[in-house]
């Protein structure tokens, strides 16, 4: 099944949140989690769009904390559940969804604080497009997630149901140029790629990632960082 | 979708204002309708209360 029919599919839907983000893959939910919130800053009052927003698990945190959330995504599957868990956690009043393409976005220009993609440009088939379509509706704030070339991520990337892109930081520099967006801070995490988390009960999970952490804090780890967060402003 | 989302939706395609047409509620949300295009007159189907907002060559049943 090609990646996008896979996306689609009602029970890959239904399943996606349980498959990846129970046991180990819980660990990674949280540390996304901080690392969004960390990068976006205060979103109390704020309008924010969350490309590619899935099951919803950032827009119904951003909502919680205030902010009036958009969240748009491919897959209807994907927005019906999201919207199930808007309405289990009390914030369908300020938070929308819909389906459209992170191309040719149905919102006027400027119209949003914040526009956020996580977990998206790694299956990007056109960056520089989507990153400037993202920074046409925006006006403050862009936040983004990559995963990077060099690093233990492309180990395991045969096993992905579709190709993933990685990144080199002075690619992602190039993006953001061309974008006209400048580079205000970025984060790396996760030496030990994803699946490896997944794959393995939280009970095991917690140690791996303390050894994780301990490695990731030496000065010469960020050249081996699987996932690099961006924020950049809007020029 | 709250009728306030049409707001800000505009047509992926153009970029100018949607129409509402056949709307029905439930409870303050509009689960069913469809979007038009005032400009290109393209149509925007609401399903389950999810605006459909994709451009028409990449709706159901066209190739990807």
């Amino acid at each position: 099944m090609k990646g996008q029919e896979w996306y689609q599919a009602d029970d890959v839907a239904e399943e996606y949140d349980d498959k990846r983000f129970s046991r180990g893959g819980r660990l990674i939910d949280r540390r996304e989690k901080r690392a969004l919130l960390e990068a976006v800053g205060p979103v109390e009052g704020r309008e924010i769009l969350e490309i590619a927003c899935g099951t919803g698990r950032f827009t119904t945190m951003l909502a919680r904390r205030g902010a009036d959330v958009v969240g748009l995504d491919i897959s209807a599957a994907m927005l019906r559940q999201g919207r199930e868990k808007a309405r289990r956690a009390g914030v369908a009043d300020h938070l929308e969804f819909l389906r459209g393409d992170a191309g040719r976005l149905p919102f006027p220009d400027d119209h949003f604080d914040t526009v956020v993609a996580m977990r998206f440009f790694h299956l990007a088939d056109d960056p520089e497009g989507f990153l400037r379509e993202m920074r046409r509706v925006a006006s403050d704030r862009i936040v983004f997630d990559t995963f990077n070339r060099f690093s233990a991520r492309s180990i395991y990337n045969w096993a992905l149901p579709m190709g993933s892109r990685l990144y080199s930081k002075s690619e992602v520099a190039v993006l953001l140029a061309k974008a006209d967006l400048t580079l205000v801070d970025v984060a790396d995490d996760f030496l030990v790629p994803y699946g490896l988390y997944r794959a393995i009960p939280n009970a095991l999970a917690a140690p791996i990632r303390a050894a994780d952490e301990a490695v990731g804090a030496l000065p010469t780890a960020d050249h081996f960082a699987s996932v690099s967060y961006w924020t950049a402003r809007v020029r | 979708m709250k009728e306030s989302l049409l707001e800000i939706l505009c047509c992926p395609l153009d970029k100018h204002d949607l129409e509402l047409e056949d709307a029905e509620y439930e409870e303050n949300e509009v689960v069913s309708g469809t979007l038009i295009c005032t400009e290109c007159g393209e149509r925007y189907p609401i399903e389950d209360g999810i605006p459909n907002l994709l451009p028409p060559d990449m709706r159901e049943g066209t190739p990807a």
